[in-house]
């Protein structure tokens, strides 16, 4: 049995957010493992109608073909809530993530401050394991990102 | 009948050019309060912040520095919905501490009804993060009082989002009811009607999730058929209201169908599980169309101070048949909680 079936992203369209895409897509590939990408509509995202929820958006499609990974085995998931919470509810039961993947930080958030920290957040709560892909900078500069 | 209300404090620097939750909304607020010409039976209590020892009750010690902290460096974004400013440390103190001064004058009067205005909102604040436009839990910062002195609290929330902070800080805590009525699916994803407290309170959350249209007939029935026997079952001394005005149908935030007279005809009913006078206050959480927000308020402060003055109410949009599948969620998860419990403690 697959012990990593299904790896869920966390995605919001942030650098950091697709620097996780790229790191979950490239292990799934290598591993065999379906993909749920996994974008949290908040409050105001509510707000905006013009916001497509449904189909999943170009930028990971773009990623996918980039990462060459399978796109009938990537799935578009959209859930009301804070990122965390939602993430958090991915591992649980139907979709029960083996892992779960994010940035370091998503939007709006400013460096180096713990408040607010999804990523973090998730480390301390998440009963599934949680990978933190560093930031894109920081990863350029140390060469953390794992290579293809 | 008196109305007693927390003193007006700045809360204008607490703002985010274009945000939704902005500071006129306390304004209009506060004109739905003028706009029933009180006189003398308006009642203001002094200003008062929270003391730490009283967020401490509901909010970890780490959050509340950090939050503080990260106020006074300047601010910013707490997530993409929530923001913070200089000074909003200073407001959301002032906001928490409201509550607990028009507590402590209904306590002390022994009758009447409260009302207190909040900027920033507070029933999506966790104990330790801020979410959801939310930085201080206001509501449950003041039934922590209230339990604190012995109390037994109910919170109803009708605000068009489920409370997720509320019900999460008191989630295993007999001494706090906790109802909601909101939309779902909708953001914070939260309240399912199987959510039904935790293993030392059991029955101790009570959520009606309805679909986007429903009206204020199906609210009013989710009050009256679903949460009722639970209240009267738990026989509250006390009654705090998250009156969040966004499931108003002229809201942009959300889709529920509400007519300022609906929340009027449902303050009524939540006001009946007041078994004393001076024993029930509500809280402003959301509510983002202006002209709505002052009228819904004036209804149903009006509403509870005897005035009988009701318009249009709205009726016949789906999610009758969710009373009847709360119902039944809810037995089965009170079962299986029962269940687990007595397993648990058999062994």
């Amino acid at each position: 049995m697959n012990s990593l079936a299904m790896i869920a992203v966390g995605y919001d369209g942030s650098p950091d957010s697709k620097a996780a895409l790229r790191w979950g897509l490239s292990l799934a590939r290598d591993v065999d493992a379906r993909v749920t990408v996994v974008h949290a509509t908040g409050l105001l995202e509510h707000l905006d109608a013009t916001t497509p929820r449904d189909t999943t958006p170009r930028d990971v499609t773009d990623i996918a073909q980039e990462c060459q990974f399978d796109e009938s085995r990537l799935e578009w998931f959209v859930d009301n809530g804070d990122a965390c919470s939602v993430l958090l509810r991915v591992g649980d039961a139907p979709r029960s993530a083996d892992l779960v993947v994010v940035g370091s930080r998503g939007q709006g958030k400013r460096a180096g401050l713990l408040l607010g920290s999804t990523s973090l957040e998730l480390a301390q709560h998440s009963s599934t394991p949680v990978v933190i892909v560093p930031s894109s900078e920081r990863s350029s500069a140390n060469g953390a990102a794992p290579r293809d | 009948m008196v109305l007693v209300v927390n003193a007006e404090y700045d809360d204008s620097p607490h703002e985010d050019p274009g945000h939704p939750e902005r500071p006129d909304r306390a304004g209009a607020a506060r004109h739905g309060v003028a706009d029933l010409h009180l006189g003398s039976d308006l009642i203001v209590t002094e200003p008062r912040a929270a003391t730490r020892a009283e967020l401490s009750r509901v909010h970890a010690g780490g959050y509340l520095d950090e939050l503080g902290a990260f106020c006074y460096a300047g601010g910013g974004d707490l997530d993409p919905d929530t923001y913070a400013t200089f000074d909003s440390w200073s407001i959301a103190t002032q906001a928490a501490g409201g509550g607990l001064a028009v507590i402590d004058e209904l306590r002390r009067r022994d009758e009447g009804v409260g009302f207190v205005v909040t900027r920033p909102p507070g029933h999506h604040a966790l104990s330790d993060r801020a979410m959801g436009f939310c930085l201080l839990n206001n509501v449950a910062v003041a039934a922590a009082a209230l339990r604190n002195q012995g109390e037994r609290v109910l919170i109803v929330d009708w605000d068009v989002h489920h409370g997720n902070g509320t019900q999460a800080i008191f989630w295993d805590d007999p001494h706090v009811l906790y109802v909601s009525t909101h939309q779902w699916p909708l953001y914070p994803g939260s309240g399912s009607a199987s959510e039904v407290g935790g293993r030392h309170a059991i029955d101790s959350v009570v959520n009606v999730p309805l679909p986007p249209g429903a009206t204020g007939d199906v609210v009013r029935r989710a009050i009256d058929e679903v949460a009722a026997p639970v209240v009267e079952a738990f026989d509250p001394t006390w009654v705090l209201v998250s009156a969040g005005f966004d499931a108003h149908r002229a809201d942009p935030i959300a889709e529920l169908q509400l007519t300022s007279s609906d929340f009027a005809v449902v303050a009524r009913s939540v006001a009946s599980f007041a078994k004393r006078p001076g024993r029930l206050a509500l809280f402003l959480e959301g509510g983002y169309d202006l002209d709505a927000l002052r009228s819904s308020v004036h209804a149903t402060l009006g509403a509870l101070l005897g005035e009988v003055n009701l318009d249009e109410l709205s009726h016949g949009g789906p999610g009758v048949e969710q009373i009847a599948r709360t119902q039944s969620a809810r037995r089965s998860a009170l079962d299986m909680l029962r269940a687990t419990k007595d397993e648990d403690d058999f062994l």
